[in-house]
C-alpha cells in the first residue's frame, strides 16, 4: 500500500510540474503580453519597451521559464504584474476559497447523490425513481456554466439569495457567507449529485441481485443493513473510482462557476490573470489547479483501495 | 423491501423540507447590503486599477480610482464640459496666453493631516514627467514654479488654447510620500496595488480602506476632503463607497436589479436595455438615456507604407477609393438596427454628433449608395473578375463587434468584396494592431481623453501614437495628413474659439475626404442607478454616473 501511495505522490508532482509549466508557456507564447494589455492601443513603442524592461518581459522566453522554473522548485512562482505581490501571496486565499466551494460541493453532492442512487437502483419502477432519474438526466446534460446562469437568474429574481461575491459588503461572518455560497455549490453539485446518483443507482441494481445479498437477505438479515451496509459498501466502487476525475470536473466547472457568480476562487483570480497576461499569476493558479487534481485522485485512488484492495495491484 | 423504501422517501422529504424552510428563512434575513447605518454606495466594476496614481497606467479602473484618491487643480465638469476650479480656488493668465498664475485654496490638506502646498503641485508635474506625456505640449513640458505656499506659475512651451483644461489630467501627489520614489526611479512602481491602504494618501474624497483583490475595493469619505455644497455642509455626502469586482457583465446587470448593487461602473450594452427599462418602468431602478455616445466603434485599414508590399492586394488595399466605396455600401439604418439594435445614431464623420462643441455641422451624410461603391471599386480595378477579399479583426467577446463585422460583411458581399472576420481576444487584437501590424483592416474602438481636440494630437497628428490607421509616422505618409498635422497646429495655437472652430471643421472635412477612419453609428449610452441614489447627473463620458462621486447621495438603508 506504501508503494502505491508513493507511486501516486509521484505521479502528482509530474503532474502539478506539467500543468504548470504548460501554463506558463502557452500563457506567455499567446499574443499580447501584460505591458499591451495594461497600456492600451495608444501607447507608444519607446513606453511599451521601458514598462517591458522594467518587468522583465523584454528578455528571451528560455530565460524567463529557467528563471521562473528555479523558483518554482522552491514554491516561489514569481510575482505577479497585475496585483504588484508574490504569486505565493495570492494563491492561498484564493485556492482556499474554491476549497471551500468544491468541497461543500462535493459533499452536497455525494449526500445527495448517493441516496437517491440507493433509492433508483434498488427500486426500478414507481413515480418518485422515474421522476429522479428523469431531474438526474435533465441536470447531467446541462454543463455547470448553465447551471450558475439558470440558478443566479432565479436567486436574482426571486431576491432569495445574493446573485454573487462572498461576503456582502460591510457583511461577513459564517451565515452571510453561506447565503453567498448556496448559488455557486448548488451550481456544481447539482450536476455532480446527478452523476453520482446515476452511477450509484447502476452499481446498486447490480449489486442487489448478487448471490450474497439475496443469501445475505435469506438468513433473515433486516433488508435496511442488506442494503445499506452489505450491498451499498460493494456498489461504491464505481463512485469511488470516479471521485479523482470528479475532483478535475470541480475545478473545470469552479472557473465557469466562480466567474458567473463572482465568486473569489482560483477560476475568477486565473482567468483575470489570463486577460491581463499576468504569466506567473497564471502559472501558478494552474499549478494550484494541478495540486487540487492530484490530491483528488490521491485521495480516490486511497478510498478505491479501501473499498477494493485489489486495484492497488 | 417497500417499507423500507418508503422510510427513505420519508427521509428524502425531511431533507427537501428542511431545506425549503432554509430558503424561508434566506429569504426573510436582509439580502445584500442592507442593515447598516453608513450612507454606502454599492458599484460594481469589471476590471480592478492597475495602480492608484493614474501614472503608470490609464484605463477605467485606474483612472476611476484615481478620482475617488485624488484630486486635480481644475475639474472638467462632465455635464457641461466647462473647466471648474477646483484644488485651485482662481488663475489669472498673461497677455500671450502662455503663462497661468494659479492660487490655490486656503488650508488645503491631504487625507493624512499633511498641508497640501504649492510645492506638491511642482512635485505632481515632475512625477508626472519622470513617467508618461500626458502633461507635455508639443512634446515638451511645462514650466512650474511655486512663488509661496499657495501660488504656482505654470509656463506653456507654446500658446495652448485649452489652456488650464490640460491640467485636469493631473492628480496632485504628495511630496511627502513619494518624493523618494521618484529620486530612486521607481515611480511608476511606487503605489501599486499591493500598497497598504494606509501609506496611500491623497486629496480626493475617499480614502482607500481596504482592498481584497480579485473580490472588492472599499473606501471611506476622508474626513479632511475641502469640498463643502452650496449651504456648508461637508463632502462627500457619502460615508462609504464600494467598488465589488464583477467580471461578468451579466451577473453585473443581475445584481444591480436585484438591488445587491447600486449602479455599475461602466455604461450598459444595448442588449440589456429592454430588461432594464422593465426594471424602470417597475420603479426598481432608474434608467438614464445619455444620447449617442461620443465615442462610436470604428473601422479602418493599415495604411502603413509597405505592409502590403509583395501583397497583389498593395494596388487597392490602402486606396481612399476603397473606404469611400465601403462607406456608401454599409447601409448605416440596418447597421444601427442589427448592431446597436436601434439604440443610435449614424456618423458620417470622425467627431459624434454628441460633441456639440467641435461636430463639424457642415458633415457630408454618405447615402446608401451600392451602384456608386461598385463604380468607386471599378476605378481603382476591383470588377467581378478581379475581386477583392481581405479580413477585419476584431475584439472577442464584445457581442457589438462581432454584429458589426458580420453586418459590414454581408452589405460588402453584395457589391462583390469578400470580407473574412477574425474575432481575438482583447489582449491578441491590440498585439496584431499596435506591435505586429500586419493586420488588412481593424473594428475597434478607441476612447480619447477629452473631448477638445486640442488635447488628443495622438489621435490627430501623424506622429501620433493614437493615430491608428498609421501611428507614429516620421513624416506624414501623405499630403492630407501633413496638411491635416499642419490645421492641427494651428488649431492648438489658436486663441479665438471660433477660429480654432474653423480650423477643426477643415480638419473633419479632410478626414471625410480621406477616410482613414469609416464610421457607421455611435450607440446611444444607457447608464442605470439603484433607486437608492441621488444627485446623479451622468454623463457620456466615463465615468459617466461616478464622475462627481463627492456629491452622490444614497437613501437611508431600510430594513426589508
Amino acid at each position: 500500500m506504501i508503494g502505491y501511495i508513493s507511486r501516486r505522490i509521484l505521479f502528482a508532482l509530474v503532474l502539478v510540474f506539467a500543468v504548470s509549466s504548460a501554463s506558463m508557456v502557452l500563457a506567455r507564447l499567446a499574443p499580447g503580453d501584460y505591458v499591451t494589455a495594461t497600456l492600451g492601443a495608444g501607447a507608444r513603442r519607446e513606453q511599451i519597451d521601458a514598462e517591458r524592461a522594467r518587468l522583465g518581459l523584454n528578455r528571451s522566453f528560455g530565460a524567463q521559464y529557467r528563471d521562473w522554473l528555479a523558483g518554482a522548485v522552491r514554491f516561489d512562482f514569481g510575482r505577479s504584474m497585475q496585483y504588484d505581490r508574490p504569486v505565493t501571496d495570492l494563491i492561498p486565499e484564493s485556492a482556499l476559497n474554491t476549497g471551500i466551494l468544491a468541497i461543500t460541493a462535493l459533499v452536497v453532492a455525494t449526500l445527495i447523490g448517493l441516496p437517491l442512487g440507493v433509492v433508483t437502483g434498488t427500486r426500478p419502477n414507481g413515480v418518485v425513481p422515474s421522476a429522479i432519474r428523469g431531474v438526474s438526466l435533465v441536470l447531467l446534460s446541462m454543463p455547470p456554466l448553465l447551471t450558475s446562469l439558470l440558478l443566479v437568474f432565479l436567486a436574482a429574481r426571486s431576491g432569495w439569495l445574493p446573485v454573487g461575491g462572498m461576503t456582502s459588503s460591510g457583511g461577513g461572518g459564517l451565515a452571510d457567507v453561506l447565503r453567498h455560497m448556496v448559488v455557486p455549490v448548488a451550481a456544481l453539485a447539482l450536476p455532480l449529485a446527478a452523476m453520482f446518483e446515476r452511477l450509484q443507482s447502476q452499481a446498486m441494481s447490480e449489486t442487489i441481485g448478487q448471490p450474497y445479498v439475496i443469501a445475505t437477505y435469506g438468513r433473515g438479515v433486516p433488508l435496511s443493513r442488506v442494503i445499506w451496509r452489505d450491498a451499498l459498501k460493494n456498489a461504491l466502487r464505481p463512485v469511488a473510482s470516479v471521485y479523482g476525475l470528479v475532483v478535475g470536473t470541480l475545478l473545470s466547472g469552479s472557473f465557469a462557476v466562480e466567474t458567473v457568480t463572482a465568486w473569489p476562487g482560483i477560476g475568477q483570480l486565473m482567468l483575470g490573470a489570463l486577460r491581463a497576461r499576468d504569466v506567473y499569476l497564471v502559472a501558478g493558479c494552474a499549478a494550484a489547479g494541478s495540486i487540487f487534481l492530484a490530491l483528488g485522485t490521491l485521495l480516490s485512488d486511497v478510498a478505491l483501495a479501501w473499498v477494493d484492495p485489489r486495484s492497488t495491484g | 423491501m417497500g417499507q423500507l423504501l418508503t422510510r427513505q422517501l420519508r427521509s428524502i422529504r425531511f431533507v427537501v423540507a428542511a431545506l425549503s424552510l432554509a430558503l424561508a428563512g434566506c429569504r426573510a434575513a436582509p439580502s445584500s447590503n442592507k442593515g447598516s447605518n453608513a450612507r454606502e454606495l454599492l458599484v460594481s466594476v469589471r476590471t480592478e486599477p492597475r495602480n492608484f496614481t493614474r501614472l503608470g497606467a490609464r484605463e477605467e479602473a485606474t483612472d476611476l480610482v484615481a478620482l475617488l484618491l485624488h484630486a486635480g487643480l481644475v475639474r472638467i465638469n462632465r455635464t457641461t464640459d466647462e473647466v471648474e476650479p477646483w484644488l485651485a480656488e482662481s488663475w489669472s493668465v498673461s497677455a500671450d496666453e502662455r503663462q497661468f498664475t494659479i492660487k490655490l485654496r486656503p488650508n488645503l490638506q491631504f487625507s493624512d493631516g499633511h498641508a497640501l502646498t504649492a510645492d506638491d503641485v511642482v512635485f505632481s508635474f515632475e512625477a508626472s514627467y519622470a513617467v508618461n506625456d500626458t502633461m507635455k505640449v508639443g512634446g515638451k513640458p511645462l514650466a512650474v514654479k511655486a512663488v509661496d505656499e499657495a501660488t504656482v506659475i505654470v509656463t506653456f512651451p507654446q500658446p495652448f488654447a485649452p489652456g488650464m483644461r490640460l491640467l485636469d489630467n493631473l492628480v496632485i501627489l504628495p511630496r511627502h510620500k513619494l518624493e523618494s520614489a521618484l529620486k530612486n526611479g521607481t515611480l511608476a512602481k511606487a503605489w501599486g496595488v499591493s500598497t497598504p491602504p494606509s501609506d496611500l494618501v491623497g486629496a480626493g474624497p475617499f480614502v482607500l480602506a481596504s482592498y481584497q483583490p480579485g473580490q472588492r475595493l472599499v473606501f471611506d469619505r476622508n474626513p479632511r476632503y475641502w469640498r463643502r455644497d452650496a449651504r456648508g455642509e461637508v463632502l462627500p455626502y457619502l460615508d462609504r463607497l464600494t467598488l465589488d469586482v464583477i467580471p461578468d457583465e451579466n451577473t453585473q446587470l443581475l445584481r444591480m436589479q436585484s438591488g445587491e448593487t447600486d449602479a455599475t461602473g461602466s455604461a450598459l450594452p444595448a442588449e440589456s436595455y429592454a430588461s432594464l427599462k422593465q426594471g424602470a418602468t417597475a420603479g426598481k431602478i432608474r434608467l438614464y438615456d445619455l444620447g449617442a455616445g461620443l465615442y462610436p466603434d470604428m473601422l479602418w485599414f493599415n495604411l502603413k507604407p509597405g505592409a502590403f508590399a509583395g501583397d497583389p492586394r498593395a494596388s487597392w488595399i490602402q486606396r481612399d477609393e476603397l473606404r469611400q466605396a465601403i462607406s456608401l455600401a454599409v447601409d448605416r439604418k440596418t447597421f444601427l438596427d442589427t448592431v446597436f439594435l436601434g439604440a443610435g445614431v449614424p456618423m458620417f464623420g470622425p467627431v459624434s454628433p454628441a460633441n456639440k462643441r467641435w461636430h463639424w455641422a457642415g458633415t457630408p451624410e454618405t447615402p446608401h449608395d451600392p451602384e456608386r461603391a461598385r463604380q468607386l471599386l471599378a476605378s481603382i480595378g476591383i470588377t467581378p473578375s478581379n475581386p477583392a477579399r481581405f479580413t477585419i479583426v476584431t475584439m472577442k467577446g464584445r457581442p457589438s463587434f462581432e454584429r458589426a463585422v458580420t453586418v459590414i460583411r454581408d452589405e460588402l458581399k453584395k457589391i462583390g468584396v469578400t470580407v473574412d472576420t477574425a474575432a481575438l481576444e482583447g489582449n491578441a487584437l491590440i498585439q496584431e494592431i499596435l506591435v505586429v501590424r500586419k493586420y488588412d483592416a481593424a473594428y475597434f474602438n478607441f476612447s480619447l481623453s477629452d473631448t477638445d481636440p486640442a488635447m488628443s494630437p495622438d489621435f490627430w497628428t501623424s506622429a501620433g501614437s493614437e493615430h491608428i490607421w498609421n501611428p507614429e509616422q516620421k513624416t506624414p505618409a501623405a499630403p492630407w495628413e501633413a496638411r491635416i498635422d499642419e490645421l492641427y497646429r494651428q488649431q492648438v495655437g489658436a486663441v479665438q474659439d471660433h477660429e480654432r472652430k474653423r480650423l477643426f471643421n477643415e480638419i473633419q472635412k479632410i478626414f471625410v475626404e480621406h477616410q482613414p477612419i469609416v464610421y457607421f453609428a455611435a450607440p446611444r449610452v444607457f447608464v442605470a442607478s439603484s433607486m437608492r441614489v441621488g444627485n446623479a447627473a451622468p454623463s457620456v463620458v466615463p465615468p459617466r454616473l461616478l464622475w462627481s462621486p463627492d456629491t452622490l447621495t444614497i437613501a437611508a438603508p431600510t430594513e426589508k
